[in-house]
């Protein structure tokens, strides 16, 4: 397959910090997630991606065309920001059209896209209100209606579900996944890895400006399983707990905290330790005061992967 | 089960009551005020002036000294209340001043409205009181080091260059009105900065207006003045109050043939306008119970 | 200019026109740009109807109106309309929408910058028109002060254009453009003008002055004071200077932007 973006030795320093290194990679049509936690280099990657950045090093090639300065190619992408920024004294409306007419479209053509799109993002209703007056969940799919307004070939949507309640991200993740059937190429970052997989099979992983893994998610998955999670418990009778699970399997490591009343178990199968635990609680009636996973974020499984 | 209601809402729970509760809102501020690009050399140099009047406080006692300079010049380097007066109230001092408001001042209130950080100060155990005061006194700081610390100096060096307290036995008062116009110059531009910045979330537009406001007020009274000859017309200048009640504090002869009283009054009115916008603005931001 | 970035100065203009016309700021400015009005309607009142002392409409308004728009107030819209251009954008974080689009980025400064300009240019103007017709009421069949205004607007809307365009490359240079503009306005702007010989020329409001019609209003002589010390320039080297200043200014707000990366504060 064709690879529709391909980036050769992209890289992206602002002044003495480096934003992205030495990214060599091709693209294809469907969804790519993009994975990596706060600060990782997703936005600038993206930035680089739609040509609103010069790389220091390195160059983007979309459909065949470098990216810069290409006004013929801004026409075929659509670009969702992570900011949550309009021109608050318009109207949803008033937004999205005026965005609209920014691309060579007759009135009727743009009048007949936005009440489409704002019909797509369930924002018809509200049209006529001041964005000012929109709250976050509306924002957003705002934000997603104007990238996805004049039905571009590519969609580069940097953290689309923040701000969204589990309903409105099940919509989003419904209309990414029919752009796909369409044949568009979608990127889409996050920083969530449950969001990541609900699109697609396909991820980048990036951390620190470099790319960890391109490839299939479920390789991730196997890497998340073999590291080990720790779990924290506190409880009125954490030594009771911990004499309960001490000849489970799953369980490799105990380890008592600093204050008398944690306990910290370390496991390779947390699907397990959760299907026993609400049972032992009840049985050994304890007084569970919190359950934490200390390591249980997209941060330390980069760690993990890079060695920390 | 209640549900509790989502995003920001004002503490409920209980104040202890703290001596300085105002201090870290005062603290970032003035940092991130200095840290600005530009501050540091428009507020030190606001200082210029101080060290012109000190010089003069100098020479006033080694006048014998310096006669070869200084023909005719006696009146000038006569260092009375009315010297203090002149310092505190002259143009470039004031003008810069109102510079200080626009780079460290203006964002003050419009930056918290922009970024919705009302809601983050009020979901702390945070007196709106305690906001304002911090905010307030920001302003401050900048003032005091620009009006009361220079005029106490004066009178400080005056006593040391003289080598008696013969001019504080002179005009005992004088330490007093330093304090007192001190005080009121800083209190009324932090009100009229907070006034100002509470008007828009944008610090550009806000920078504008602190200044538009300040140079058409006089502006407009000197046109008026001029076509009227009407002292009166005064009353609309903010920096003519600030000389009316100056000269009044100073106990010298006012610029304007206008009670002083009217001055303070409509300076006094600017600040209480401010609070009752600072008050509702803070209002606009209270999750309705 | 190249055809695509005529479209996209088009295609911008038509997005902020409409935006900016509507916006409460326009409207406060719009009220403070006819203050000369009340001004103007103070001084007629207390002439006509309070016995006040006679002064010559003409004066009044060559002198006293003219100055205060052309050493203030144009000053204070340009600067905050001129940084807006670019500044708005940065500040807002709205940037993103208009240089993802296909649209040029020259076509972004050039299109705000006329938006900007067509809406202050008509707001300044009309405080002058009524300020004009208060204070000239008696006199307005008198067809030669039609012609001082004519060129009154023309200098104030020349200005605009000029100083509008000098704050827009202030604005896509320093992020504090409000600092420098201020320093510029009421320091350099202000002061240098006054200086004699050759010195008056590095200032953008010699050249405006040099094209008003103050040799040919008949006045008292006590209200002399916008040309005091002025040496004009020749009107046409006025007129060519300030285009060429704007087209100066301009081009390189519009190089400046096109190859600035602009990043926004977090």
């Amino acid at each position: 397959m064709t690879a529709v973006i391909e980036t050769k030795s992209l890289s992206k320093w602002y002044g003495n910090i480096l934003g992205l290194s030495d990214v060599t990679l091709e693209i294809e049509a469907g969804i790519t997630g993009l994975l990596g936690p706060n600060g990782a280099g997703k936005s600038t990657f993206m930035k680089l991606l739609t040509g609103q950045m010069k790389p220091s090093i390195g160059q983007v090639i979309v459909q065949g065309q470098k990216i810069r300065n290409n006004y013929d190619l801004y026409a075929r992408i659509g670009f969702c920001p992570e900011q949550d920024a309009f021109y608050e004294e318009m109207t949803g409306w008033e937004f999205l059209t005026s965005l609209l007419k920014l691309f060579p479209f007759s009135h009727a053509q743009v009048e007949a896209r936005a009440e489409k799109t704002l019909n797509i993002v369930e924002l018809w209703n509200d049209k006529d209100r001041l964005i000012r007056a929109y709250s976050r969940g509306m924002r957003q799919r705002l934000k997603f209606a104007q990238a996805i307004a004049h039905d571009p070939d590519i969609i580069i949507l940097d953290e689309p579900l923040n701000g969204l309640d589990p309903l409105g991200k099940r919509k989003v993740i419904r209309l990414i996944k029919d752009y796909k059937s369409e044949g568009k190429t979608i990127i889409v970052s996050s920083h969530v890895l449950p969001e990541i997989e609900a699109l697609t099979r396909t991820i980048i992983l990036i951390h620190q400006g470099k790319i960890l893994a391109q490839g299939d998610i479920h390789y991730i998955r196997d890497l998340i399983d073999a590291h080990p999670h720790i779990i924290a418990i506190k409880c009125n009778d954490p030594r009771a707990l911990a004499g309960r699970l001490v000849g489970e399997p799953s369980v490799f490591n105990i380890q008592f905290g600093p204050a008398a009343d944690t306990v910290l178990f370390e496991t390779k199968n947390r699907d397990r330790f959760f299907s026993l635990l609400p049972r032992l609680i009840v049985e050994n009636r304890l007084d569970v005061e919190e359950i934490t996973s200390p390591d249980d974020n997209l941060q330390a499984v980069f760690d993990y992967l890079v060695g920390k | 089960m209640p549900i509790a209601e989502k995003g920001y809402a004002h503490w409920q729970g209980k104040f202890i009551d703290r001596k300085f509760a105002w201090w870290p809102i005062t603290r970032l501020a003035v940092r991130q005020a200095f840290k600005k690009k530009g501050f540091k050399f428009v507020f030190f140099g606001s200082l210029i002036p101080a060290f012109f009047y000190l010089a003069g406080i100098y020479i006033s006692e080694r006048l014998e000294d310096f006669k070869f300079m200084m023909k005719g010049t006696n009146r000038f380097l006569e260092v009375n209340p009315a010297y203090f007066r002149t310092y505190f109230t002259g143009d470039f001092l004031l003008f810069m001043i109102v510079i200080i408001m626009v780079i460290g001042g203006a964002g003050l209130i419009a930056d918290d409205l922009k970024y919705n950080a009302l809601q983050l100060y009020f979901a702390r155990p945070l007196h709106k009181k305690d906001y304002f005061l911090g905010k307030v006194f920001t302003v401050f700081f900048f003032l005091m080091f620009l009006t009361l610390v220079p005029g106490l100096i004066f009178i400080i060096m005056k006593l040391v260059f003289a080598g008696n307290f013969k001019f504080l036995a002179t005009y005992p008062w004088l330490p007093v009105s330093v304090i007192l116009f001190s005080l009121a110059l800083a209190l009324f531009f932090s009100f009229y900065t907070l006034l100002v910045s509470s008007l828009s979330k944008n610090r550009r537009y806000v920078s504008i207006l602190l200044i538009l406001i300040y140079i058409f007020s006089d502006v407009f009274f000197g046109i008026f003045y001029g076509i009227f000859h009407n002292p009166y017309f005064a009353l609309i200048s903010i920096k003519g109050n600030l000389q009316q009640v100056g000269a009044a504090l100073f106990k010298v002869k006012a610029p304007y043939d206008v009670p002083w009283l009217y001055s303070f009054l409509i300076l006094l009115a600017i600040c209480i306008l401010s609070g009752f916008i600072l008050k509702k603005k803070a209002r606009g931001v209270e999750v309705i119970k | 200019m190249p055809q695509h970035t005529w479209r996209s100065l088009r295609s911008i203009f038509s997005l902020f026109f409409p935006a900016g016309r509507k916006s409460r700021k326009t409207k406060v400015f719009f009220a403070i740009a006819c203050l000369p009005v009340l001004m103007a309607l103070i001084i007629k009142m207390n002439q006509s109807f309070f016995g006040g002392r006679t002064i010559e409409g003409m004066a009044v308004f060559t002198n006293i109106i003219m100055a205060f728009y052309l050493q203030f107030l144009i000053l204070v819209l340009a600067l905050f309309y001129g940084s807006s251009v670019c500044l708005e954008e940065i500040e807002g974080k709205t940037l993103t929408y208009l240089t993802t689009r296909p649209i040029s980025k020259s076509g972004i400064v050039l299109g705000k910058y006329a938006a900007y300009v067509i809406i202050v240019i008509p707001m300044v103007l009309a405080g002058v028109v009524f300020s004009f017709f208060i204070l000239n009421f008696e006199d307005l069949a008198d067809f030669s002060i039609w012609a001082v205004l004519a060129k009154d607007l023309g200098v104030l809307a020349l200005g605009l254009m000029c100083y509008t365009a000098f704050f827009t490359f202030l604005g896509t240079f320093f992020k504090r453009s409000i600092l420098f503009g201020l320093v510029f306005a009421f320091g350099w702007e202000n002061a240098v003008q006054y200086f004699p010989g050759s010195t008056q020329r590095f200032t953008i409001v010699h050249y405006l002055k040099s094209l008003l019609p103050g040799g040919t209003v008949t006045t008292s002589g006590r209200f002399s004071f916008l040309l005091f010390k002025l040496d004009p320039s020749p009107p046409l080297t006025a007129i060519v200077t300030l285009l060429i200043v704007t087209a100066v200014f301009l081009g390189l707000a519009c190089l400046l932007f096109s190859q600035k990366e602009y990043l926004f504060e977090e």
